[in-house]
């Protein structure tokens, strides 16, 4: 006890009791001050707002440096500092906050202060275990657990690494501890993907999953995150030191999203892979957790960027004001009464605004587009601006969701033949509507519909091609010759008043490559009903069955059947109930749906789905048939209308879907009788 | 199957890099698991498979023999086996605070189920707006 009094009595301890004391009022001043900046940036870029809190971050543990610095240096005023008992007004009071009470009040605190220095120790020796403790766990982290991701996913991952311009080599873990994938380690940094992720999810989710990584590693995340951590020990005390680093967290998050959205160029699928990332945290049938926060909300939203509430031009005046005033009061205040040396340690709290100030006139060029001054109501402005000239303001954008915007406006045109449809002329627009119609991701496709030169678009084709080389290296790109021989071969064999390469088999033959067995009937003719479908024989229209042993991602022995019913060659894609014993194998368990009353769905790769419902039964009874698809929340996504004047095996229906879980209904109404069937069916695309 | 049996004990480090590699690759033979692991550090080939034969004693993988060459599979999901792990004292301790020190894509705390089903509509929405 004697010990600690003695402790208590150095000057040290008196200067650190006033610096903590100080801090109090410091740490809320650069609080204040960069929730103001960052209210006056708006959604501007995340890399300003990181900057600013960074700053703020480091000018936390500089202002109480400063102080105590100051306090010290001038052992007199560390008395003097701690406001002489005999002034009149000490502001001391207005800085413990408290009223202006008679002297010996004053005096008791400049008593105690130093008292808190034991305190404030015991504190930060905790929170260094804790951070010690947590860092060791981190580190056997990567050693336990873990086992290297397949050779393919390496090279993606150092292709990737190139991409980004990331000389430091990366490791790709995959960890059964860890239920996100995180990056760890800043001299050898390695990414630990969840045991299963890699598989769980599509390529492109998992590459914008490994490009957000990335991205945190070429940003020295890891480091500046642990330098945070030193802060928060040192500052534990102070709510507004762990606000300003939970900013800095989320701030860090939006920067690498923007990066994954730059280069990979497509923020909704991006934002659906976090949502998808999300929902896999959830084993089935664990309870539900309080809600925290929800950041990824935020994010998403960001990513996506939904107009928020549209602020006022008078908000960000009111804002300056209210920051200078506080500052002017501040200051006066300060002036006013405050021992001359502890203006200095003030002063690099003030002067953090300016800097800051002069950074955020350069928002422009750090997006590196000609864009007007950034305000914070630029996003707004533009999105109100859009409809009237969709193409230029495809080039104004400059905040993270320009590619996603820029892909709405990009359909619309095309759609309507727009200005768009100049830009993608030609070559180009026949090199992604037909070269490659069937085998292009969504995310390439949006990607390459945001490119605005043609040597750009070259490079993008280029880079295509080589993505998909089975030997990269090599002068010949086998993927892409069989990839134009399938086309030829179907333009060649399947075009009826149509092209080849668009019919149902075209599509398949390209998709796919040539099946392991062609059963063909050119003349349709007698055909042995099973007894499953009722027995006896009946008369078909010209069909084919193509019979592949393996198809990747889809399942083993797979039988698509096409059928022609209208006579002219165009073979359509159906599935056959008669077939279904064979189609049982087509899928792993957890994908095919049970049918109730025969309506069936068979979910192929790429996001293609075969909706199929047995007509045999109508016989020669015209049947109207409607197939509706609605997401799992009753949203329509599809209707599908047609009256099929029988006899028909059956009638099917080929559709294209986002990934997703959906719901198949089928209303089969027999003109003749007027009897109505129902059945639905739900299903999931991958 | 056969009946449930006793809950296998917790894993060591080494066996449980063996069944990361199951878990991550799926049935695998012994000849996988070494690639696998070998990718990360040299080991003898020999010592997976020991290592393997052991695990199949204490019920930790699943050993299925009807082919030539032996068939591995993890008897326990990743999930059951991430809670034994969670006795560990460090794990316990740390995970909590040691989440703040890595750099995920997501935060460290879970979505609500809430949240995640107005996410999902929200997307949902967003998608039906631009189409």
């Amino acid at each position: 006890m004697r010990l600690l009094e003695a402790c208590i009595h150095t000057p040290l301890a008196k200067a650190l009791g006033w610096s903590l004391a100080h801090f109090l009022w410091e740490g809320i001043l650069i609080a204040l001050a960069l929730a103001v900046l960052l209210f006056l940036c708006g959604p501007g870029p995340a890399r300003l707002r990181y900057a600013l809190c960074c700053l703020a971050m480091l000018a936390m543990p500089v202002a109480f440096g400063l102080t105590l610095a100051v306090t010290l240096r001038a052992p007199h005023a560390a008395a003097v500092v701690a406001w002489p008992p005999r002034a009149p007004e000490s502001s001391g009071e207005a800085q413990q906050g408290g009223a202006a009470s008679p002297r010996p009040f004053t005096e008791r605190v400049r008593e105690a202060l130093p008292w808190l220095v034991p305190f404030w120790m015991a504190g930060v020796l905790v929170f260094y275990l804790r951070s010690l403790g947590s860092w060791m766990a981190v580190q056997r982290l990567r050693r336990r657990g873990v086992c290297a991701a397949s050779a393919a996913w390496q090279e993606r991952l150092q292709r990737l690494r190139l991409r980004l311009q990331l000389s430091q080599g990366v490791v790709l873990l995959e960890s059964c501890l860890v239920d996100v994938p995180v990056a760890i380690g800043f001299l050898r940094p390695a990414i630990l993907m969840p045991v299963g992720l890699l598989m769980g999810l599509s390529t492109d989710q998992v590459e914008s999953i490994l490009i957000h990584e990335l991205a945190h590693i070429r940003r020295r995340d890891y480091l500046v995150n642990l330098l945070q951590k030193f802060v928060e020990c040192v500052l534990f005390y102070h709510p507004a030191v762990w606000w300003v680093s939970g900013v800095v967290r989320a701030e860090r998050e939006n920067c690498c999203d923007d990066v994954v959205v730059k280069l990979n160029g497509d923020a909704r699928g991006y934002a659906a892979a976090l949502a998808t990332l999300e929902k896999n945290r959830w084993p089935a049938g664990e309870p539900a957790m309080a809600a925290t926060g929800g950041s990824l909300m935020k994010r998403i939203h960001r990513l996506i960027q939904q107009p928020e509430r549209p602020r006022t031009a008078a908000a960000p005046i009111f804002a300056v004001g209210l920051l200078v005033v506080s500052l002017g009061v501040a200051v006066g205040g300060w002036q006013g009464k405050a021992a001359q040396p502890l203006l200095n340690g003030r002063g690099s709290v003030s002067a953090r605004p300016v800097p800051a100030a002069t950074v955020s006139a350069e928002i422009p060029p750090a997006r590196n587009l000609p864009v007007a001054p950034a305000t914070a109501s630029r996003p707004h402005t533009d999105r109100s601006a859009s409809p009237l000239a969709p193409a230029q303001t495809e080039h104004l954008w400059g905040g993270p969701g320009v590619p996603l915007l820029a892909q709405a406006q990009a359909q619309e045109p095309v759609r309507k033949g727009g200005p768009l449809r100049a830009q993608l002329a030609t070559p180009y627009q026949k090199w992604l509507t037909e070269d490659v119609a069937y085998i292009i991701t969504d995310e390439e496709r949006s990607a390459f519909k945001n490119l605005q030169t043609d040597p750009e678009r070259e490079h993008f084709i280029e880079q295509f091609w080589l993505r998909r080389d089975p030997t990269p290296g090599t002068l010949e790109n086998e993927f892409k010759q069989e990839h134009y021989r399938r086309i030829a071969y179907s333009n060649e064999h399947f075009a009826s008043k149509i092209p080849g390469w668009k019919t149902d088999r075209g599509r398949i033959y390209i998709t796919y490559g040539p099946p392991d067995e062609i059963e063909s009937h050119p003349s349709g003719g007698k055909y042995e009903r099973p007894a499953a479908e009722g027995g006896g024989t009946t008369s078909t229209f010209p069909f084919e069955q193509w019979r592949y042993r393996f198809i990747e991602g889809v399942g083993n022995n797979i039988i698509i059947e096409f059928v022609d019913p209208t006579m002219t060659g165009e073979y359509r894609m159906t599935m056959d109930p008669s077939e279904k014993d064979a189609l049982r194998f087509v899928q792993p368990p957890s994908l095919p749906t049970a049918a109730k009353a025969g309506a069936t769905v068979k979910v192929l790769g790429n996001g293609a789905a075969l909706l199929a419902v047995p007509l045999a039964g109508y016989g020669d009874h015209k049947v109207n048939v409607l197939f509706r698809i609605t997401s799992m929340t009753g949203r329509p996504v599809a209707d599908f209308e047609d009256t099929v004047p029988g006899p028909v095996p059956s009638y099917t229906r080929f559709v294209s879907l986002p990934a997703g879980s959906y719901r198949f209904t089928v209303t089969l109404k027999d003109v003749t009788t007027g009897a109505v069937a129902k059945d639905d069916v739900s299903f999931e695309v991958k | 199957m056969a009946q449930k049996q006793p809950d296998p004990p917790r894993p060591t480090d080494a066996e449980l890099e063996i069944l990361t590699v199951l878990w991550s690759r799926g049935r695998s033979t012994v000849r996988d698991v070494h690639d696998a692991i070998a990718l990360r550090k040299p080991t003898q080939y020999t010592t997976v498979l020991k290592t393997l034969q052991i695990m199949a004693e204490k019920g930790l993988v699943r050993r299925d023999e009807e082919q030539r060459a032996h068939i591995y599979e993890a008897s326990r999901p990743r999930e059951w086996t991430q809670s034994q792990l969670a006795a560990d004292l460090l794990q316990r301790a740390f995970s909590g605070s040691a989440k703040s020190l890595l750099l995920g894509a997501l935060s460290a705390h879970k979505v609500s189920r809430e949240e995640l089903a107005e996410l999902r509509k929200f997307l949902e929405e967003y998608e039906k707006g631009t189409r």
